[in-house]
C-alpha cells in the first residue's frame, strides 16, 4: 500500500499539494461508476440498436444531439482561449491555456463518442469521409470536428508530457520542447475548425426549410443561425472555462488563477454575450414578422404548447442572455467574484437553453395540418451514455489536475531564503 | 473524397470544400512532423541534453536559482538567468569584480577549499594528468546514507554538463546526479570510493561555473536553510533551527519528510 501512495506521489508535479491517495479515488469512485453505467448502456444500444432509445423517426435528434451541440459550445473556451493568447498575444489569460485544452478534448472527445453510439452504424462512420455531400452542412461539421479533435489531442500531448515522470525521458521533454513552438499554428487551425464547425452546428437547422420553427434566412449559403451559433459558442467557452476553474479551486480548496483571469474571461465572455443577444434579438424579430409568415406560420403556432411556451424565448434572451452579459460586464458586478460566477452561469444556461430548443421544439412542433404536437421522455440508455459523457470529463480532468500541470502552481513556490 | 471514389464531382463546391480540408490536415501532418524533425536533429547533433536541462532549469523555483555571487555576497539578490552556465554568462565579470563577504562559518558540513563544487551536489577535483575526479558533496552524503543501489556510466561513455552523470535508489527513490562538465569517462568508482566518477573533460577545460572558496560556504548556508525549512512539520510557521548540524543517512532517519521535494531540490529536478 505504502508503495502505491509512493508511487502516486511520485508521478505528481513537485511543488503542487494534492489530496491523499485514498481521497482521490474516493472521489473517482462515483464518476467510474457512472461511467461504466454509460458503457454499459452505450453498448447496449451498439448490440441491439436504436430501439434501445426513445427516438424514432420524427424524434431522429434527441438527448444525445443536444448533449453534443452543449458540449461543443462549452468546449469552444479552448479554440478561443488558444486564439486569444497565441494569436491576439493575450497573454494574460496563458494561465488558464491547459486547462482550456483539456476541457475542449474531454468535450469534443466526448460528443465524437456519443455520435458514433447515435449513428448507429459506427462501423460505416467513415463513409461520411470517403462520400462526403459537400452541399451538407453536417459533412461540414463532421469533417471539421474531427479534424479539431486531432488538434486538440496533439495540443493535449505537450500537456501529458510535462508530467513529472515523463519529462525525464529526454526524448518526450525535448519532443515537447520543440511541438511547443508549433502550437500557434495548430491554434490557428483550431480557430479556422472551430469557427466553421461551430457555425455549421447552427447552419444544419437554419437550412431546415420543412422546420420552419428552425428555418432562418442569411446571408449567402449561411443563415443566421450559422453565425448566431459561433457567436453564442465564443461568448459562453470563457464562461464555462471560469466556471470549471471555479469548480476546480472549490474542489482543491486553492487557488489555481488570479482574480484578474476571471475578470478578463468575464469580460470577454460578457461583450461577446452581449452582441450575441443584439444579434439574436433582431433575428428573432426578422425570424417572427418575415421569415415565418412567408411560409404560413405565425408566433401562435410556435408557442402555444405547453411546456415550449414563449418564456424560453424570453428565459434566452433576457435572464440568460442579456442579464449576464451585464453582471460580466459592469465593473460593480465584475469585481465580485460571486457576481462573476452567477453571470458566467446564467450565460451557459442560456446557450444549454438555445440549444435544447433548436434540437427539442424543432422536432416537437407540428408542422403540416395532419401532425401533432409530440413529446419525447429519453430512455435510461440514453440518460446514462449522457452521464457517462459528464463522467469521463469530470474524470479525465481530475486525473490531468492531479497528474498535469494544468496551471502554474508552484512555480516560484520555493521559499526565499535570506543568506548570512 | 478523391477523383476516383464514387460520387465525386468536379463542381467548385467539391473542390473548394476538399481543398480547405487537405489543407488543414495537411498543416495539422506537418505540424506533427516538424516537431519530430527538429526533436531527431537536436539529438544528432547532441544539443538534447542541454536543452533538457535548459527546460528543466527554467521551471526551477527562483528560490532555487540564485546567483553564485549572492553567495558570495557580491550581489544582493541576483537570479541566475543562464542555466548555471557562468562559462558563457555576460555579467560574470562585473561581478567576480566585486569584493564578496566571508560566509565561512561553521555549519557543519565540511567542504574543501580544493575541490570545485556544482549546484546539484557534486564536487570535481581536477587533477595533473588532465583528468578530473567526481563525487557527492558531503550535504548529499549526509542526506542518502548509503544508497540502496548506484547506476553508473560505463567506461567511454560522454557526459554531458548538467546531463545525468549516474543514477541512484534510495528507499525507493530514484535520484539523478547530474554531471559538473562534460567529458569522457575513464572509470568508475561509487559510495564505498571517495569518488563515483574519473574523467577526461573536453578540451579546452573551463571550470568557471563551478563554485569555490567563499561561493560554496554561502551556497551550503542556504542549502542548509532550504533542507530545514522542507524539513519542517507541515503547518507549521517558518522557523530555522538554531544550533546543530546536520547527521548521517538523514533520508533514514525522518522517513515521513517529503523526500520527492527535498530531493528534486538537492539534485535539481524541476
Amino acid at each position: 500500500m505504502s508503495d502505491l501512495l509512493l508511487i502516486d506521489r511520485r508521478w505528481i508535479a513537485r511543488g503542487a499539494a494534492r489530496s491523499s491517495t485514498l481521497r482521490f479515488a474516493l472521489w473517482l469512485a462515483p464518476w467510474i461508476f457512472l461511467l461504466l453505467l454509460g458503457i454499459y448502456a452505450a453498448g447496449l444500444c451498439l448490440y441491439y440498436g436504436l430501439n434501445q432509445t426513445n427516438m424514432d423517426n420524427r424524434f431522429a435528434f434527441g438527448m444525445w444531439i443536444f448533449l453534443d451541440l452543449a458540449i461543443i459550445a462549452m468546449g469552444a473556451g479552448a479554440f478561443f482561449t488558444g486564439f486569444l493568447v497565441y494569436i491576439l498575444k493575450q497573454k494574460d489569460l496563458k494561465p488558464v491555456l491547459n486547462s482550456a485544452v483539456v476541457v475542449g478534448l474531454t468535450c469534443y472527445s466526448g460528443a465524437v463518442a456519443v455520435l458514433m453510439v447515435d449513428v448507429g452504424q459506427p462501423l460505416r462512420a467513415w463513409f461520411t469521409f470517403w462520400y462526403p455531400n459537400t452541399h451538407s452542412m453536417l459533412t461540414e461539421v463532421t469533417f471539421c470536428i474531427s479534424c479539431y479533435l486531432l488538434v486538440l489531442i496533439l495540443e493535449y500531448i505537450p500537456v501529458v508530457l510535462r508530467n513529472r515522470q515523463l519529462r525525464k525521458v529526454p526524448s518526450f521533454l525535448v519532443f515537447e520542447h520543440q511541438f511547443h513552438k508549433l502550437v500557434p499554428v495548430l491554434a490557428g487551425v483550431g480557430t479556422f475548425l472551430s469557427f466553421f464547425h461551430q457555425g455549421s452546428l447552427g447552419g444544419l437547422y437554419g437550412v431546415l426549410r420543412g422546420r420552419p420553427f428552425a428555418y432562418r434566412a442569411g446571408f449567402a449559403i449561411w443563415p443566421s443561425t450559422f453565425f448566431l451559433f459561433l457567436l453564442s459558442a465564443i461568448a459562453v467557452g470563457p464562461s464555462f472555462l471560469m466556471l470549471v476553474t471555479a469548480t476546480a479551486e472549490k474542489v482543491t480548496g486553492r487557488q489555481l488563477v488570479q482574480p484578474g483571469v476571471y475578470r478578463k474571461l468575464g469580460f470577454i465572455s460578457g461583450v461577446l454575450l452581449a452582441v450575441y443577444v443584439a444579434a439574436k434579438a433582431v433575428d428573432t424579430l426578422v425570424w417572427l414578422n418575415i421569415t415565418s409568415p412567408s411560409v404560413g406560420f405565425g408566433p401562435r403556432d410556435f408557442y402555444s404548447y405547453w411546456p415550449l411556451s414563449s418564456t424560453f424565448l424570453f428565459a434566452a434572451i433576457v435572464p440568460l442572455g442579456l442579464l449576464p452579459a451585464i453582471l460580466l460586464i459592469a465593473p460593480v458586478t465584475a469585481r465580485k467574484r460571486g457576481w462573476l460566477l452567477c453571470g458566467a452561469t446564467l450565460a451557459c444556461c442560456g446557450v444549454l437553453l438555445n440549444r435544447f430548443v433548436f434540437t427539442i421544439q424543432t422536432l416537437a412542433l407540428p408542422t403540416l395540418a395532419f401532425d401533432e404536437f409530440l413529446s419525447y421522455i429519453p430512455s435510461w440508455q440514453e440518460v446514462a451514455t449522457f452521464g457517462a459523457v459528464i463522467a469521463y470529463g469530470v474524470i479525465v480532468y481530475s486525473l490531468s489536475y492531479r497528474y498535469l500541470p494544468l496551471f502554474e502552481e508552484g512555480k516560484g513556490a520555493g521559499q526565499h531564503v535570506s543568506l548570512g | 473524397m478523391f477523383p476516383w471514389v464514387d460520387g465525386f464531382h468536379w463542381t467548385m463546391g467539391h473542390i473548394v470544400f476538399l481543398s480547405l480540408f487537405f489543407a488543414a490536415v495537411l498543416v495539422i501532418g506537418s505540424t506533427l512532423v516538424s516537431a519530430l524533425l527538429w526533436t531527431a536533429s537536436d539529438f544528432r547533433s547532441r544539443r538534447a541534453a542541454e536543452l533538457c536541462w535548459r527546460i528543466n532549469f527554467r521551471e526551477l523555483p527562483e528560490a532555487e536559482r540564485h546567483c553564485r555571487h549572492e553567495f558570495a555576497g557580491r550581489a544582493p539578490s541576483r537570479v541566475c538567468d543562464n542555466a548555471f552556465d557562468c562559462r558563457s554568462c555576460q555579467n560574470y565579470a562585473k561581478y567576480a569584480a566585486l569584493p564578496g563577504k566571508d560566509f565561512s562559518r561553521n555549519r557543519g558540513v565540511h567542504y574543501s577549499v580544493n575541490l570545485l563544487y556544482h549546484r546539484g551536489h557534486t564536487w570535481v577535483r581536477p587533477r595533473g594528468d588532465g583528468t578530473c575526479t567526481i563525487g557527492l558533496d558531503e550535504f548529499a552524503s549526509r542526506l542518502i546514507g548509503k544508497p540502496d543501489t548506484v547506476d553508473l556510466p560505463a567506461k567511454n561513455t560522454e557526459l554531458v554538463s548538467d546531463g545525468v552523470a549516474w543514477r541512484m535508489t534510495k528507499n525507493g527513490r530514484e535520484i539523478r546526479v547530474r554531471a559538473p562538465l562534460d567529458g569522457t569517462v575513464l572509470s568508475t568508482g561509487g559510495p564505498e570510493h571517495e569518488w563515483f566518477l574519473k574523467i577526461r573533460p573536453h578540451e579546452p577545460l573551463n571550470l568557471r561555473h563551478l563554485l569555490s572558496g567563499a561561493e560554496v560556504s554561502g551556497w551550503l548556508a542556504a542549502e542548509l536553510d532550504r533542507l530545514q525549512l522542507q524539513l519542517s512539520a507541515p503547518n507549521s510557521a517558518p522557523c530555522l533551527a538554531d544550533g546543530g548540524t546536520l547527521m548521517p543517512d538523514l533520508m533514514d532517519a525522518v522517513p515521513q519528510a517529503d523526500w520527492d521535494a527535498v530531493l528534486a531540490a538537492t539534485f535539481l529536478e524541476s
